[in-house]
């Protein structure tokens, strides 16, 4: 339950657009506050009190480079999620592709007239 | 088909059309007999897959599997609805190999179509209403390519 309750912080930090917009801007790479803020237009205590929830969420994690501080996105929780769809494709595509190999080799095997072709 | 439905809530659609009749499939895809052959009719290796099915409104169906002792995943599936050979409705809790979980609601229908039948998973109910929204939005639907490449190339 620690890990549902821990996906839930994350998708509760990812329903502010402001904090979608910090992810996607990391996505194409670290970035600093000042740099998260300028296109956001917004204050550096703005958009740091973003980065905060976003990392109690555990989808950024923060360093101190000298006198800036470093963002990148947090890999762990988003691997969660996306772990989950992962897991239930797999699943399904085991069971719909074993269902179909079931039935095509029994209609291959009581039907003489078609022989072995592949 | 594999999709992830990002319109009106997240989850997992897919769709397959099988060469027998509804009554076959569903007898297949319920019974555990059947189950334990085409489950890993596909696998190169031999692994280890456990089913068990109590096929009754509140009843589960449990499956194990997985290439060793070490590493196996658990479904199980509490059965919600049944209506033979249509729809079958369950409630899923998956667990992987570190022991995380996720409870999601699944809804299977087989359709008589082409002289087969056409089976339709639905997979939704993720945890929050927030996630929803999450994938709902748009503008998200770029960035989650993005986060997804970063991932994949990390």
């Amino acid at each position: 339950m620690v890990q549902q309750q821990g996906l839930d912080r994350a998708f509760g930090a990812l329903a502010d657009e402001t904090r979608r917009g910090i992810l996607t801007r990391l996505g194409d790479g670290p970035a600093t506050i000042t740099e998260l803020a300028t296109p956001a237009d917004m204050t550096l205590t703005g958009i740091r009190k973003h980065v905060d929830v976003l990392e109690a969420a555990g989808l950024v994690t923060t360093e101190k480079v000298g006198r800036v501080r470093q963002v990148r996105l947090g890999t762990e929780r988003l691997d969660d999620a996306m772990a989950w769809i992962s897991f239930y494709q797999r699943l399904w595509e085991r069971r719909l592709d074993g269902l179909e190999a079931y039935f095509t080799l029994r209609n291959g095997a009581s039907d003489g007239t078609k022989g072995t072709e592949s | 088909m594999t999709e992830l439905d990002t319109s009106e809530t997240i989850g997992l659609r897919m769709t397959r059309q099988l060469p027998a009749t509804p009554e076959e499939v569903f007898d297949a895809y319920t019974d555990a007999e059947q189950q334990k052959i085409w489950f890993s009719i596909l696998d190169e290796e031999p692994g280890i897959v456990e089913i068990e099915v109590d096929l009754r409104v509140g009843g589960t169906q449990k499956a194990v599997w997985g290439p060793d002792r070490d590493t196996l995943f658990t479904e199980v599936q509490t059965f919600l609805e049944i209506d033979r050979p249509h729809r079958l409705v369950t409630e899923s809790t998956g667990n992987d190999p570190s022991g995380q979980t996720m409870t999601t609601h699944v809804v299977v229908t087989f359709e008589p179509h082409d002289g087969g039948t056409l089976v339709t998973v639905e997979q939704t109910g993720f945890p929050t209403p927030e996630m929803r929204d999450f994938f709902e939005t748009m503008a998200w639907v770029g960035a989650f390519d993005r986060i997804e490449a970063y991932l994949t190339r990390r």
